[in-house]
């Protein structure tokens, strides 16, 4: 039984935005196709036309032959085209089970005896009881597939399926995946990674700027090839010079304890690391094992003992994030929007809120808008903000724009020390190639990053020293050249 | 000095005849914000309630009419509070506050030839069986209907969000209206009924006062009333059985502090009077201090206004 999708000459345009310009693409199941494309491409768009979400201007949608009227998700649904959403569309209070029996016709337990057959065929194992905020984002995923599967899909529409993922997950990821287009499924699967393309797909379509700019085989193509498509342009890459082997020791974690009232959060248990002085020290991990409460242990959000974190010959455990920052400390907490930013604040008060002494934002407890103006536009312009409007609500600034605001914001004081968590989630291969060259460049002038990140690549990329965080210990720290992402992996599965 | 166990048996009776308004309108309001909604208008719907209750039953001299009359009266007046929050995406804490000031405002207008009026007596069950029992008698017997209903509504209501489809469509809604847009579930929908059904539990509550706790007409008699109902639910941590608890505390310090004044404790009236309204909280808080549990019952998109946009 073949399944045929063909979208023809699909056009949504949005005020100040052509989010798809006349798209004509076309699908056949058996093969799983690449929708490839940098952020703001339009690749969500389209997807979202193709589950119901947003109605297209113009164009139409054939599924073997016949034309789909795609008003409504529910209409996406009862043409069996299932879609797993980036940002997952699941009910994180309620279980397992309710969030698959809320859009089911299934009595409870016909639908259950579907869900157990399907976790066994497929080797997924989620408690079925237990309430989502519980789960990782991996088995998050699962559970969005699955709620997919109980509806015996055509097609099966992934949006950026591993941007949450590890290494393990992801790779388990393309072995279900494959499983599926045997079957018969239709997969498009919707990326800006080029490895992954490379691994899984065998038909691939880029876009850019709400433009189809290829359809080509992947054995016709290679990461350069494919990376020129979606950029537009040619990409330098960068590599880092090995640091300056130094051992003037300007970070010491000793003995770091963290338990936790939240039964949602990762106890931490006894950490123990000293950074020195040019370096960067990674931390991997699978999400969810402890890392962001190390980032607020680090960061001064949660307290610790005053002795158990020695910054510059100072015991500074007790301090509050302010009063880190004084001793020359800078960070980039892992949410943009929700921790690091505030989105409703405009671009300039945004960057007031990082108010260390010497700034001068504040006279007398009144707000020097000049100063913080002049300072503003000074990051702006250093780190290639893509945007002349200070005056600019911070939520509109894309993924990329405000992560070089923060990390700009949180450099101009020339810190000692910068601690980031995730700093390139999420962002196109522009922005990340851009931090990237900012962090290098900040271990070049012999200061120093702690780098927490769920991305391996970027870890081997950047870091001098990787240790791995899993269950709220860390693993003996190791220097980056012996490590290989396999190695990593298995550190970050628990296993020695 | 002998204590008769049946006056025992009233006492708790008066109590729960004064928890009855509180745990209506509670557990309308508790299916309201479990969908995302926060309606501040509960007051304002119970005093609509209360006088279109006595209305009609002075005009019609029907019980039934007056008393369903009354629930439609609540279905209206937050209909409006559907369209403005729902339809025109006003913010909900202003439409709710206004929802109030106005039901207050108008049933004091329509209430202007009613003042003073006699109520009517309201049937009530098992009346003979009353004396049979000692202290549970009193308790058990002689309501009338809609104070069976009141509590037997706490565990409906927790039934229904527990273990029914619909149910579960309100928690998800409540808990991420965008997931649920996404899945093909009718939020604006959903949350209509959730505030038409929130109403009409805020008008039974308002029809309960006047017509059988104090049979009669009286300008604001709801007295604060609807915005207990709307504490008890955030203090209750949105469960229905706590609810229950809080309104039963609730109403039995202000029964207690009553007669406490009555026999002249030598404590300040002031302290009583603010007595029920602390320990209400302290209890509730107490017995909801389980973090987990607040994170999975709170909706987590109570009072933010959803827009669909395509």
């Amino acid at each position: 039984m073949n399944t045929n999708l063909k979208i023809s000459n699909v056009t949504k345009i949005y005020p100040g935005c052509v989010a798809n310009d006349n798209v004509s693409l076309e699908f056949n199941s058996g093969k799983i196709y690449a929708l490839l494309g940098e952020n703001g491409a339009g690749k969500s768009t389209l997807v979202k036309i193709l589950s119901g979400v947003i109605i297209p201007d113009e164009g139409k949608i054939y599924l073997n032959e016949n034309k789909l009227e795609l008003n409504s998700p529910l209409d996406a649904k009862k043409n069996d085209i299932g879609m797993v959403f980036q940002h997952f569309n699941l009910f994180e209070t309620l279980s397992v089970f309710e969030n698959l029996i809320i859009d089911s016709d299934e009595q409870r337990e016909g639908l259950r005896e579907k869900i157990d057959t399907i976790m066994k065929k497929y080797n997924f194992s989620i408690d079925l009881d237990i309430p989502i905020l519980n789960l990782s984002a991996g088995q998050k995923q699962k559970v969005e597939i699955i709620r997919c599967l109980i509806r015996n899909p055509k097609v099966l529409i992934m949006d950026e399926p591993t941007s949450v993922l590890t290494e393990q997950e992801t790779s388990e990821l393309f072995l279900s995946l494959k499983k599926f287009s045997e079957e018969g499924i239709l997969i498009i699967y919707i990326t800006h990674k080029l490895k992954e393309v490379m691994q899984l797909c065998d038909e691939v379509a880029v876009m850019r700027r709400g433009k189809l700019v290829s359809v080509s085989e992947i054995k016709n193509e290679n990461i350069e090839s494919l990376a020129k498509k979606m950029v537009g342009q040619n990409l330098k890459t960068i590599k880092k010079k090995k640091a300056k082997t130094s051992s003037d020791q300007l970070i010491k974690i000793k003995n770091l304890n963290f338990t936790s009232e939240d039964p949602f959060e990762t106890n931490l248990m006894d950490i123990n690391f000293s950074v020195n002085r040019g370096e960067c020290l990674g931390i991997a991990g699978i999400s969810g094992n402890g890392q962001s409460e190390l980032f607020q242990v680090l960061s001064g959000e949660i307290i610790s003992e005053k002795n158990s974190i020695e910054f510059n010959d100072n015991y500074i455990g007790d301090l509050s994030p302010q009063e880190r920052r004084e001793y020359l400390m800078a960070f980039s907490p892992e949410d943009r929007l929700e921790q690091a930013a505030i989105p409703q604040m405009k671009i300039f008060e945004n960057v007031a809120l990082n108010n260390f002494k010497s700034s001068n934002f504040f006279n007398n407890g009144l707000i020097n808008e000049n100063k913080i103006k002049e300072h503003s536009k000074k990051i702006i312009s250093d780190f290639n903000v893509n945007t002349d409007n200070i005056e600019l609500k911070s939520q509109f600034l894309s993924g990329g724009n405000l992560q070089k605001l923060i990390i700009g914001r949180e450099l101009i004081t020339s810190p000692d020390l910068l601690i980031c968590f995730n700093p390139t989630w999420g962002l196109d291969v522009g922005a990340i190639n851009y931090i990237h060259e900012t962090l290098i460049k900040i271990n070049e002038q012999n200061k120093s990053i702690i780098l927490i990140s769920t991305d391996t690549d970027e870890l081997l990329k950047l870091s001098d020293k990787i240790s791995v965080i899993h269950k709220g210990k860390l693993s003996k720290i190791m220097n980056a050249e012996e490590v290989t992402s396999e190695k990593l992996g298995i550190l970050m599965g628990g296993a020695n | 000095m002998i204590i008769d166990i049946n006056f025992i048996g009233l006492i708790i009776a008066s109590i729960m005849a004064s928890a009855v308004p509180l745990i209506l309108a509670s557990c309308g309001e508790l299916i309201t914000e479990r969908s995302g909604v926060l309606n501040l208008g509960v007051e304002g719907m119970m005093i609509i309630g209360a006088i279109s209750g006595f209305a009609l039953m002075t005009v019609t001299g029907s019980l039934i009419i007056a008393i369903f009359g009354a629930m439609l009266a609540g279905v209206l007046i937050s209909t409006i509070f559907a369209f403005l929050t729902q339809t025109l995406i006003t913010n909900h804490v202003a439409t709710g506050l206004a929802l109030t000031i106005f039901g207050i405002g108008i049933s004091a207008m329509i209430g202007k030839n009613f003042v003073g009026i006699p109520g009517k007596e309201f049937p009530v069950f098992f009346e003979g069986l009353k004396d049979t029992i000692p202290l549970l008698g009193p308790i058990l017997f002689g309501h009338s209907i809609v104070f069976y209903f009141a509590f037997a509504l706490p565990f409906i209501t927790s039934y229904f969000l527990k273990k029914t489809k619909i149910g579960l469509i309100v928690r998800a809604v409540g808990d991420s209206p965008e997931s649920a847009s996404n899945q093909g579930i009718n939020v604006r929908l959903v949350r209509y009924a959730c505030i038409l059904y929130g109403g009409a539990m805020s008008g039974l509550a308002g029809a309960y006062l006047s017509m059988i706790y104090t049979p009669q007409w009286i300008e604001n008699m709801t007295g604060g009333r609807g915005w207990i109902a709307l504490a008890l639910v955030v203090f209750s941590t949105w469960n229905p059985i706590k609810i229950l608890i809080g309104a039963m505390i609730f109403g039995g310090l202000t029964i207690i502090q009553f007669h406490m004044q009555a026999i002249g404790v030598r404590i300040p009236v002031q302290f009583l009077t603010a007595l029920p309204y602390i320990v209400t909280i302290i209890v509730l808080v107490v017995i909801s201090r389980d973090s987990r549990k607040i994170r999975l019952s709170t909706p987590s998109s109570l009072g933010k206004s959803f827009h669909k946009d395509n």
